[in-house]
């Protein structure tokens, strides 16, 4: 299938339409809100949320047992907040660290949901046939009614994004000044932490309890490598999200036997590893650059330091010696001194070097500056 | 009466419980807990690749393979920490999903050839493993994962005794350990292959969740229990021994999956201790806040009595007006300063008694000097009014 009659095919075909606005739209939500949570350090609460919110969806089930999606993703809202708020009771009442509190709670909840969805399993009239879609997500499974919640959802979020921007934003940043400003943080932080584990909840339907917290980071992680601002990352972030949506999809839709979450969740490690790389002021590549180009100054100036210890000696600054006697010296190459030359550090006449005026000064100065910051 | 199968069921959730234990013990105090999980889901991979060639979930290629895909987790997330591009959290979050992702894909790409099921491996089925046998020259020696996990039980449990002390030392001092000569990065690796082995090697037997269950929770309910680190090993043993067997019998009760149900009694018994827990559970940090406050509380207002010499301040109805306390809390106050001997009532007008004035001097020196050696010998008339 080639690319445009692809695209023809998303805007004719129900299924894929819906598949693709919804994980676009879930993307660009999970993204939006995962900004906050990689920048207060609690990126592996998305993931302790996505396993705590199981058992809420097994008792939702059992209570109603109706397969609802709306009904099962309020018990797993419910259980999800549970989770959280006992990891907060943990690590604030006794001396657990956050990483033993996230760990177990993830373990003990997503243990105790699987006793109950084997518990389910096994009722005589029990009809649980979808319950086990919420473990490893599928995508194929969503209506539109689905997308129509998932774009809700985003409205209010981004609604309450844009109304408490100033206080997500401070409190983000400096916990400490927010509450002497007068702010009541705690009601700042729950809002913000209902609507993470909000997004999560939405997720689990599309990709699953156990990819669920890189759709949280990833695309985040990926957007902090662009930018140094708050609205640009979440922007971002929100941009990746969709498109890792959108493209997971596209793969997984056309290739045989490949479930939506696991595709959706590698295009955005790709859009993570390609940041890494090749972002522009902290990316990696860029960083190795800046280091091999400091390092041949480096063993420029050693150079030039060299040679400015042989002239010094003599009278004439410009007297020339044979190339021979740098050859002691290891940070001499051919391509050093031609680049000393072109900087009129130095003037070269066949085996023969000379300092100039220039090259004398400079390297006076540089000599001082070394002495200077050797103080 | 149990049968044959039954009992090797529990033996082997037993033995698994033992192994996970040893190393989750030290994960939890090098605040390294999440990294379980992270090694735990990260291994399918591995394990997919190591089943192409072996074809044998049991086979020690394949718990070697996936035990590299383990170390290998670590290795990335402490390169990508490294780079300062992320935080550590984040680096795990990342990298683990991805590696599942690959995992998962994997295995739908050959499922032709494949007969490996993920909820098998994230879930296990406990209730299967008497039935696969290790079959000797004839002979039935027993099922073949309790093989498994004998052998890394026995050699997690011969490094622990002959690496205890290097293990005790970089756990709680890293600085100390390498100044005297141990290497922080073996131990620290050679915890990582630990654990990525025993979690490979439970994981067919109890799932990968569960793994994380049984290394986590009895490490950190023992952990609230005590402080001294070998005593911590044995709680932590006995709670995973006791949830594994206890959680047999709900299964048994429920006909429900037995990782579940494991895993729900290793949760009932952290709830239990988390909340009684004598002296860090939380009814007695909440009980010793309670207390605090109202020692603050009676300290404050002894100190206003001290700073005001005037009737008007010191009447009682007064009180709770000023210092803006409830009326329950006034009479606690009040009470127990009358307990201590610290005031006396005149007509409704309350002032320090000899003992009072001289306890307000102390404690004023107290707040301004704030020195260590000052307050130490403070500490016991502070608390006079605990017992």
């Amino acid at each position: 299938m080639d690319i445009a009659e692809y695209i023809r095919l998303v805007f004719s075909d129900y299924t894929l339409r819906t598949i693709t606005l919804g994980t676009a739209i879930l993307g660009a939500v999970t993204g939006m809100l995962g900004s906050f949570a990689v920048l207060r350090k609690q990126s592996l609460l998305g993931d302790a949320i996505s396993h705590a919110a199981l058992p809420g969806i097994a008792i939702a089930f059992l209570i109603t047992g109706a397969k609802d999606s709306n009904i099962l993703l309020l018990g797993a809202l419910v259980s999800g907040l549970i989770g959280t708020f006992w990891i907060r009771g943990i690590i604030s009442k006794t001396h657990l660290k956050s990483d033993t509190a996230l760990g177990l709670i993830l373990s003990l909840f997503f243990g105790f949901g699987m006793l109950l969805l084997t518990f389910i399993q096994k009722q005589p009239n029990a009809n649980q046939a979808g319950l086990d879609k919420y473990l490893f997500g599928q995508a194929a499974t969503l209506v539109e009614s689905d997308v129509w919640m998932m774009t809700i959802v985003t409205g209010a979020c981004l609604l309450v994004l844009l109304l408490f921007w100033k206080e997500f934003k401070i409190l983000l940043f400096d916990a400490d000044y927010t509450k002497t400003l007068g702010f009541n943080t705690k009601f700042i932080d729950i809002l913000i932490t209902t609507f993470i584990v909000l997004a999560i909840v939405l997720g689990l339907q599309t990709v699953g309890v156990v990819l669920m917290s890189a759709m949280l980071l990833a695309p985040a992680a990926a957007a902090r490598q662009w930018t140094n601002s708050l609205g640009m990352m979440v922007f971002l972030a929100a941009i990746f999200g969709a498109l890792s949506g959108v493209f997971g999809t596209a793969i997984s839709a056309t290739q045989n036997n490949l479930s939506t979450g696991p595709v959706i969740v590698i295009i955005a490690g790709i859009f993570v590893l390609f940041s890494f790389i090749f972002s522009p002021s902290r990316g990696l590549l860029f960083k190795q650059i800046r280091f091999i180009k400091n390092r041949r100054d480096l063993q420029l100036h050693k150079t030039l330091a060299f040679m400015f210890r042989i002239a010094e000696t003599h009278e004439n600054i410009s007297h020339p010696h044979a190339i021979i006697i740098l050859n002691n010296f290891q940070g001499f190459t051919k391509g050093t001194l031609q680049q000393l030359v072109r900087k009129n550090y130095v003037k070269l006449d066949g085996n023969m070097w000379s300092l100039t005026e220039e090259g004398f000064k400079t390297a006076t100065n540089l000599y001082n500056q070394q002495n200077s910051n050797d103080e | 009466m149990m049968s044959n199968a039954q009992f090797e069921i529990q033996l082997i959730a037993s033995l698994v419980a033992i192994a996970c234990a040893i190393p989750g013990t030290f994960l939890v105090l090098r605040k390294m807990a999440m990294i379980s999980d992270a090694i735990s889901h990260s291994i399918l991979p591995g394990i997919v690749i190591g089943f192409f060639i072996t074809q044998d979930l049991n086979s020690p290629l394949l718990i070697l393979l996936a035990a590299l895909t383990g170390i290998l987790t670590v290795v990335l997330v402490e390169y990508i920490q490294k780079t300062g591009l992320v935080k550590e959290d984040t680096a795990i979050g990342l990298v683990f999903p991805i590696l599942f992702s690959i995992g998962v894909i994997l295995i739908a790409k050959n499922a032709n050839d494949v007969h490996l099921d993920v909820d098998a491996v994230l879930l296990g089925e406990l209730a299967f493993a008497p039935f696969d046998r290790l079959i000797i020259s004839g002979v039935d020696v027993g099922p073949k994962s309790l093989w498994v996990i004998g052998s890394i039980l026995i050699v997690t449990i011969g490094l622990l005794i002959a690496f205890f002390k290097e293990l005790k030392i970089s756990t709680f001092d890293a600085g100390l350990a390498a100044s005297l000569g141990f290497s922080p990065a073996i131990i620290h690796y050679g915890l990582m292959t630990i654990s990525s082995i025993t979690t490979v090697g439970a994981f067919d037997a109890v799932g990968a969740i569960l793994v994380v269950a049984l290394m986590i929770a009895p490490a950190a309910t023992a952990y609230l229990l005590t402080n001294d680190l070998k005593r911590m090993l044995l709680y932590a043993i006995g709670f995973g021994v006791f949830s594994a067997i206890s959680g047999y019998w709900l299964a048994h009760g429920l006909d429900a999956s037995i990782a579940g149900s494991i895993t729900t009694m290793l949760g009932l018994v952290f709830l239990l201790v988390y909340l009684f827990a004598p002296n860090k559970g939380v009814i007695a940090v909440l009980y010793r806040e309670k207390q605090q406050r109202t020692e603050v509380s009676l300290l404050t207002f002894l100190l206003h009595l001290k700073n005001h010499s005037e009737e008007s301040e010191r009447h009682v109805n007064h009180l709770n007006e000023h210092i803006n306390w409830q009326k329950v809390r006034s009479k606690t106050v009040l009470d127990l300063a009358l307990k201590n001997n610290m005031i006396q009532f005149d007509k409704n007008i309350v002032s320090l008694t000899e003992k009072g004035q001289l306890f307000t001097t102390q404690a004023i020196d107290y707040i301004i000097t704030n020195e260590d050696g000052k307050i130490e010998h403070m500490k016991d008339d502070f608390f006079l009014f605990r017992g």
